[in-house]
């Protein structure tokens, strides 16, 4: 059996725990920069906020309303979730936790388990998740990953009746879910495939489990398709994969807080985040050959009141593969005076590292006599891991930050920083 | 990278532990006695930190508290995975508020007990919305 853990409009959750005021209250946090609504509280979605929708479009809705906004505070929605996903290691064991995204993981459940078992197991999960870290989970059990899917969206959608708990763990149950639900809200199904479903009048999820698997090879993108049709019968494809899958690519990438207009301040930017990027990369042990840097602007000065961002890039391959944040930025920063022009306004940068290789697998180069800055790097990284922030940088990467995101609503970092704890009467 | 085999929820360090991380007493090239017994140095996390995912810290502001030694400024470490059985200090939720007080509950009465003569204690018959967030199992206070 499969599980999945999903936690309830996680980033308006982690806001609640500190705020217990707002508790039935709509709540909204807002992404990166405050520019759009990237969680909605159950109360929001009820006002009809949109999902991804711009702040400023539901401003009225947002200010009539009283709703409670939050400018996104990652670093304590990092620590809830990592908190999450621990006590689902502790309750199951880490093999048998496969973390799916920031708010969702899947579980293996042992097979042999009675009908009343596995909702009890189910219940004391959910239970204990809430109990420990104080964020709500609705879960989803089913012989498969995407009827697990299924299970948890059931759950989600009737809140009162499911209690947050939905399992799928006999046919006649698999049956009435899929009977329920559209193909386009079974996972594994995108919005292409579902519109040509819909055109052959395949329109919910059990109608779907019945389209012979060669059909499905041809039609649906081939061994995926089959194994989206397999799924749904109840047998399991997907396997749970290993969570600490290497990247082969690494990016760092964010819209500016104000438009950035000069150079100085692009190659800042640019050299913060090839430094963010660079990290990164050390976490998981590689080394980059592969710099590639890439902006976003709004336009020749000409359209000024034209919104039509052009998004243009420049890459360059370094002789060896390294993960030294001076070399990175050495490489990177010629390429942001290459794309840099003069008087036009530019929104959004990036940077992101390719040819990723094990750090202990680089090859090294003949004419150019290997600088071993592992050391230099190392403790880098430790200083400004223990320290928090960035307490040693690169002085390319800039002191003042002119460019840095807006957040002007963000929660305090309440898990993670001394000085930032809630202050209890 | 590397996995740990199992895991318990008991802060185990920040950082994969081995023997090479324990610094040798053995500075003269001889084997020093003491070498065979040195370890690890006391880690305040194992003593202070029962469950890592359940454990929060918060500060303290004012002085409700003080007869039970918990002074403005101190650090409380509040465990959620714990019973809240009576007697015990607790973080509780009343009226959308986070508190901090001693738990006390038999079976007619619950009560929120301030351990200082000039603050009054809370009937908790009187309201509807009363949750209990954690229990306070350590104050960490500067002598």
């Amino acid at each position: 059996m499969k599980a999945i853990v999903d936690c309830n409009n996680f980033y308006c959750s982690c806001e609640r725990l500190f705020r217990p005021d707002l508790e039935t209250k709509p709540v909204v946090v807002l992404s990166n920069n405050d520019g759009c609504i990237i969680s909605r509280s159950d109360e929001a979605k009820q006002l009809g906020i949109g999902m991804a929708s711009p702040y400023y479009q539901n401003r009225h809705i947002i200010e009539e309303n009283k709703v409670a906004v939050f400018s996104s505070n990652y670093g304590l929605y990092g620590d809830l979730s990592m908190r999450v996903m621990d006590t689902l290691r502790y309750l199951l064991g880490p093999a048998a936790v496969e973390v799916y995204s920031v708010d969702e993981a899947f579980l293996d459940i042992p097979d042999n388990l009675s009908e009343a078992g596995l909702y009890n197991m189910m219940k004391r999960i959910k239970h204990t998740v809430e109990m420990w870290t104080g964020i709500r989970v609705s879960v989803g059990a089913a012989p498969s990953k995407v009827l697990a899917k299924l299970a948890n969206r059931l759950a989600k959608k009737d809140k009162k009746g499911s209690r947050g708990i939905w399992v799928l763990d006999t046919e006649e149950k698999i049956k009435q879910g899929l009977e329920a639900t559209p193909v386009d809200e079974l996972w594994g199904v995108g919005r292409q495939y579902a519109v040509k479903l819909h055109n052959l009048g395949i329109d919910d999820g059990w109608q779907l489990r019945h389209i012979p698997e060669e059909w499905a090879r041809v039609n649906l993108g081939g061994v995926v398709g089959v194994r989206l049709i397999r799924e749904l019968k109840g047998i399991p494809c997907i396997p749970m994969k290993d969570p600490l899958d290497t990247k082969k690519m690494i990016a760092t990438t964010r819209m500016f807080g104000t438009p950035v207009y000069e150079l100085k301040d692009l190659r800042e930017a640019v050299a913060t985040y090839t430094a963010r990027a660079a990290e990164k990369l050390r976490r998981q042990y590689g080394a980059a050959s592969q710099v590639d840097v890439f902006v976003v602007t709004n336009g020749r000065r000409e359209q000024r009141y034209i919104y039509k961002p052009q998004s243009r890039h420049r890459q360059c391959t370094l002789s060896t593969a390294t993960a030294d944040t001076g070399e990175l930025i050495r490489a990177a920063l010629p390429l942001v005076d290459e794309l840099f022009e003069p008087g036009l306004k530019y929104l959004k940068a990036g940077v992101v590292l390719g040819q990723i290789k094990p750090v202990d697998s680089v090859q090294g180069n003949l004419f150019r006599p290997a600088s071993d800055t592992t050391t230099l790097m190392a403790a880098l990284d430790n200083i400004n891991f223990s320290m928090r922030g960035d307490s040693v940088k690169f002085v390319c990467t800039g002191l003042r930050r002119n460019w840095k995101m807006r957040q002007q609503r963000r929660s305090r970092l309440f898990t993670t920083r001394w000085n930032e704890l809630y202050e209890l009467k | 990278m590397d996995r740990e085999e199992y895991f318990g929820p008991a802060y185990r360090g920040s950082k994969q532990f081995s023997q090479h991380d324990v610094r040798t007493a053995n500075a003269t090239g001889f084997g020093a006695a003491a070498d065979d017994y040195m370890e690890r140095g006391i880690d305040l996390n194992q003593e202070l930190v029962r469950n890592k995912p359940s454990t929060y810290f918060f500060r303290m502001r004012g002085d409700a508290m003080k007869d039970a030694g918990i002074f403005d400024n101190d650090v409380l470490i509040v465990d959620r995975s714990i019973k809240p059985t009576n007697g015990k200090v607790i973080v509780a939720v009343l009226n959308g508020e986070l508190l901090v007080r001693r738990f006390h509950q038999n079976f007619t009465s619950a009560f929120l007990i301030p351990e200082n003569s000039r603050y009054k204690n809370i009937n908790l018959a009187e309201f509807t919305d009363f949750t209990v967030w954690g229990v306070v199992t350590f104050v960490i206070h500067p002598v």
